[in-house]
């Protein structure tokens, strides 16, 4: 379900994560654990950010030592502007939802909410 | 938990070649990241969400999701078929049956696709080709089930010159069903994608009807007048019905046609909707038939209901074998010998197609616009 917005209650928490901070670069894992989100919905929902510019991505240049190279995100400067749009959008519409998967959406969606105020 | 989370890495690295390339890197990251995901459960949950993310792009980029879906669908009919008690020679037919279907099936659309063009850009076009790939396999897996109880000893037809010509000829009338589906539910089909789906809607009511009429293919017993008579009259309305529907459906189609198409080609519109007409009702006949006749053996119910309706239930030396009285013919036809199948499945469509071409050649003249053509 998604909301007012156009964006669902998880790319609405991803949108968030990467906006708290829009100029540093995170990996994958750091925004999983951050948001709650499990790697088969935040990776989905990376690509399609990506694909509409909204994220741009990129590998570490240099390795690192004892461990291996990270794939890097962050928000573009569009992206920066409809995430934080989005999110003004989300915090004045109701974020819940009824349906399945509903206390999901409501987790993903209050911190969307919390994260952007 | 170690192993586990191996083999779930070891999967997601042999799963990456199948995702579009500008989807590989992201596959790769995930996989990369895992590392630094908490070992145990957490770092098994992270890569088993990589193999759902994996497997979504594939199917969702790649069109990968029929191919799959046919892919279970075939190993499921051949694991039913393919069973059977030892000595019995018409698993060695059934078989035969199921590989060669599963062969035909898999590579027409890809010979149909250099003649006539991917699948049509449609919903219908994807909902009748699944539709009519279920029907076949259906099909062939009753057909295997009737087969194990009416060919095993004492009868073991399956080893006869006959059956066997029968079964090469079922599987040519099969080949040439499917064949005819994947062309006219193509892009660059010859025909109209409405007129292929009026003649399969009104071809699968008809069938439903003729067998509802007849459901071994004889005429039912009644007794008493009302049931008699209203059974022969119901029986006069199925002729009519069976006569007047692929006529029905070729007017339909070549007035649909009409102002848009020369008129050889409006006719063709008329004949290929009385084709698919009695095609699908050819379909839905052989296999509501051989379901009935497949469940004879096993169902006190249904047999009981045969034998008051139809015949007597003979039952062989050692097996339930579907004999019923004077109507032997007809049994061994459908349920022994693979040619049974091919009196309707053959028939009919040949007989939807000319009276579908005689409503389309009527239906031509009398329109104005194809005397100017």
């Amino acid at each position: 379900m998604g909301h007012r917005s156009g964006f669902s209650a998880q790319t609405l928490a991803v949108l968030a994560e990467l906006a708290a901070t829009p100029s540093r670069w995170r990996h994958g894992y750091g925004i999983a654990r951050d948001t709650g989100l499990q790697s088969g919905t935040l990776y989905p929902v990376l690509i399609r950010l990506a694909s509409r510019g909204l994220v741009e991505a990129s590998w570490e240049d240099e390795q690192p030592s004892g461990r291996p190279r990270r794939h890097l995100y962050r928000l573009t400067p569009d992206g920066l502007a409809t995430a934080t749009a989005a999110l003004a959008q989300a915090r004045s519409a109701d974020p819940v939802q009824p349906g399945p998967r509903a206390r999901d959406r409501r987790r993903a969606a209050a911190r969307a909410v919390q994260w952007s105020g | 938990m170690e192993r586990l989370t191996r083999l779930t890495a070891a999967l997601l690295r042999a799963a990456e070649p199948v995702l579009p390339s500008e989807h590989r890197a992201w596959a790769q990251a995930l996989r990369t990241e895992a590392a630094e995901v908490p070992a145990g459960r957490d770092r098994l949950a992270w890569l088993a969400g990589g193999i759902r993310f994996t497997l979504r792009a594939a199917v969702l980029n790649r069109g990968l999701g029929y191919p799959l879906v046919f892919a279970a669908v075939v190993v499921g009919t051949a694991w039913t078929a393919w069973s059977g008690p030892p000595g019995d020679s018409a698993i060695v037919i059934n078989r035969v049956d199921v590989i060669a279907i599963s062969v035909i099936l898999a590579g027409l659309p890809w010979a149909i696709r250099r003649a006539y063009g991917s699948v049509a850009h449609s919903r219908s076009a994807r909902m009748i080709r699944t539709a009519g790939y279920a029907a076949i396999l259906v099909l062939v897996l009753v057909k295997a089930a009737v087969e194990r109880v009416a060919d095993a000893p004492p009868n073991n037809l399956a080893g006869s010159a006959v059956a066997w010509t029968g079964e090469i000829m079922f599987l040519a009338v099969m080949a040439c069903y499917a064949a005819a589906i994947l062309a006219w539910t193509a892009g660059r089909s010859p025909v109209r994608l409405a007129t292929v789906m009026t003649g399969g809607t009104i071809g699968v009511a008809l069938g439903t009807l003729v067998y509802l009429l007849g459901p071994l293919g004889f005429p039912l017993r009644f007794t008493g007048w009302w049931p008699t008579h209203l059974y022969d009259a119901g029986i006069a309305l199925g002729v009519l019905l069976a006569l007047c529907a692929p006529v029905a459906t070729g007017l339909a189609a070549t007035r649909r046609a009409c102002g848009s198409m020369p008129a050889a080609s409006r006719v063709r519109q008329g004949a290929m909707a009385g084709l698919y007409t009695g095609l699908a009702a050819a379909l839905v006949v052989a296999i509501l038939s051989t379901i009935t006749i497949a469940l004879l053996p096993y169902d006190d119910g249904l047999r009981n209901w045969a034998v008051s309706h139809i015949g007597q239930w003979t039952p062989a030396v050692g097996q339930a074998a579907p004999v019923v009285g004077a109507r032997l013919g007809y049994v061994a036809g459908n349920s022994a010998f693979a040619a049974g199948y091919l009196v309707v499945l053959l028939l009919s469509p040949l007989a939807g197609c000319g009276l579908g071409a005689v409503a389309g050649r009527a239906a031509s003249q009398v329109d104005p616009s194809s005397s100017s053509r």
